[in-house]
């Protein structure tokens, strides 16, 4: 009895360094390689995974990760599903209207996917023809903005791109790392990268919190910065994106 | 002779039709269509933005959603007959099948066929998504379709059939002639659930990134984040359009039920 109540005691005194750490809670739709994805051992994984991990250790919080459908997902960030989002989202204004974003943990372009035997460069060439984006991400809007294209909007990059790969569509417009996972690696036989789409400023990847929740928003802030500081996002990009 | 008894089917999980014979004002029905359309009115009026907007939005939706259920429905009535008849085909061949088929299509999740058809099989052959969709969905419908054939031929008394032989008709002739006139007033009124079934499930096609009701409304709300104004109108277009169809199939059956009243 009494090593049992003296194991119960150890063990209650090895887990509080654990308890008095915070976790947080991060909603991502893994299906945006290399950024966040299920690997084979189906664990979320990806760029922004590691880049958080890191920024945890830095600023003393340990994140988990919550694969979530993209479509939705800010709407479940607004009923408290979890306390923040880490799902490549494009810091928006339209967005900072619904929410607060942390600094921006990684910068994208849009790039403009075609099949190999195409000469298009731009949306413009495309007119009265089919481009495909996921749902609510920034290069969907970017087609819905080019004057005579049809825009697809598909639930999951991954169909966009098989829908091109078969011929469906003629384009895919997404976030540059991504495209490079499809057009470089996935599909190299079929598709290329035809051009990086100019939609104004930079687009910058943000954490999305509610509004106001400051003590999550600072903590992931914190974080953020310290990985920048000490160089760690550079050896980052080299493990996931190769450049 | 007894007078030919007419059975029922109940198949399906269509919208509930409405009593032929509820004539009131005040029926679940009344309630349902008046509160939608009121809500359909008053929410745009008290509110344009975002109400108005999303009703802006979505027309185009409604004719895609109208499209792929009339083109699914009117294959799925062909298919269903076919498999009706191939069930209850004294061909074994034919009949081993139809069964087959009806067996594979109810075993398998529409959504899982939505995605197998498009995504799978897209691989070899190259359909558009609004061919995809319909053949998908005709596919999955004529399976049920074939049940209920199978079920209102079945219903048709095998004294008619009978009859029909001993006065030298063959069976084709017998079952063109003589059995399925009969089986139709049985068949309508379940095909008419299947419709409205079809209708509701063809908001799963929105996953092929073909732009129906639902797919539309989802962009919207993706863009605005209104979630909660952009379902609520969703439902109720949805609902509306249901609840227009459910009267319709229920006029039909009452039509239909003609030697049966008194």
């Amino acid at each position: 009895m009494r090593t049992l109540l003296a194991a119960l005691l150890l063990l209650c005194a090895m887990s509080r360094p654990t308890l008095a750490e915070t976790t947080i809670v991060f909603a991502t739709d893994a299906t945006w390689p290399p950024m966040e994805f299920v690997n084979e051992q189906k664990q979320v994984v990806g760029y922004a995974m590691d880049f958080m991990a890191a920024a945890g250790k830095e600023a003393g919080f340990k994140p988990v990760f919550k694969n979530t459908a993209w479509d939705g997902i800010f709407a479940g960030l607004a009923a408290k599903k979890y306390d923040a989002i880490v799902s490549s989202v494009s810091i928006t204004e339209e967005r900072k209207k619904a929410m607060d974003f942390s600094e921006p943990y990684f910068t994208v372009r849009q790039a403009l996917i075609v099949n190999k035997a195409s000469t298009a460069k731009t949306l413009a060439d495309l007119k009265g023809q089919k481009v495909g984006g996921q749902i609510g991400t920034t290069g969907y809007f970017a087609i819905k903005a080019a004057e005579g294209v049809e825009a697809k909007s598909y639930d999951e990059i991954g169909l966009a791109m098989e829908d091109l790969n078969v011929g469906r569509i003629a384009a895919v417009v997404c976030d540059d790392p991504v495209a490079a996972n499809y057009a470089l690696d996935k599909y190299k036989e079929k598709l290329k990268i035809a051009a990086i789409i100019e939609t104004g400023e930079a687009e910058n990847y943000g954490v999305a919190v509610n509004k106001g929740n400051k003590q999550v928003l600072d903590m992931v802030n914190k974080g953020i910065a310290a990985v920048k500081a000490k160089g760690l996002d550079k050896d980052l990009k080299k493990k996931w994106i190769g450049q | 002779m007894p007078e030919p008894e007419i059975t029922k089917i109940e198949v399906g999980d269509g919208a509930a039709i409405p009593s032929p014979d509820d004539r009131g004002l005040v029926s679940a029905w009344w309630i349902a269509l008046l509160g939608a359309i009121g809500l359909l009115i008053a929410l745009p009026l008290i509110k344009p933005d975002p109400y108005l907007r999303i009703l802006k939005f979505v027309p185009d939706g409604i004719l895609i959603t109208f499209e792929v259920t009339v083109l699914s429905i009117s294959l799925a009535i062909v298919i269903g007959l076919l498999t009706g008849l191939g069930r209850i085909s004294r061909n074994r061949f034919i009949n081993l099948a139809a069964s087959l088929y009806v067996e594979v299509v109810r075993g398998i999740p529409l959504l899982v066929q939505l995605f197998y058809i498009y995504y799978a099989l897209g691989r070899f052959v190259r359909v558009p998504d609004l061919v995809a969709a319909v053949i998908a969905m005709a596919f999955c419908y004529g399976a049920y379709m074939g049940e209920v054939f199978r079920a209102g031929i079945k219903s048709i008394d095998h004294g008619q059939t009978e009859a029909s032989l001993s006065l030298g008709f063959n069976h084709r002739q017998t079952m063109a002639y003589v059995i399925l006139p009969q089986a139709w007033r049985t068949i309508l009124p379940p095909v008419g659930n299947e419709f409205i079934a079809l209708l509701k499930d063809t908001s799963l096609v929105s996953i092929l990134a073909v732009a129906d009701i639902l797919r539309r409304g989802r962009e919207y709300a993706s863009e605005s984040f209104n979630y909660f104004e952009t379902y609520t109108m969703i439902a109720l277009i949805y609902l509306l359009i249901t609840l227009v169809l459910s009267k319709l199939i229920s006029i039909m059956e009452y039509r239909l039920s003609h030697y049966e009243r008194r």
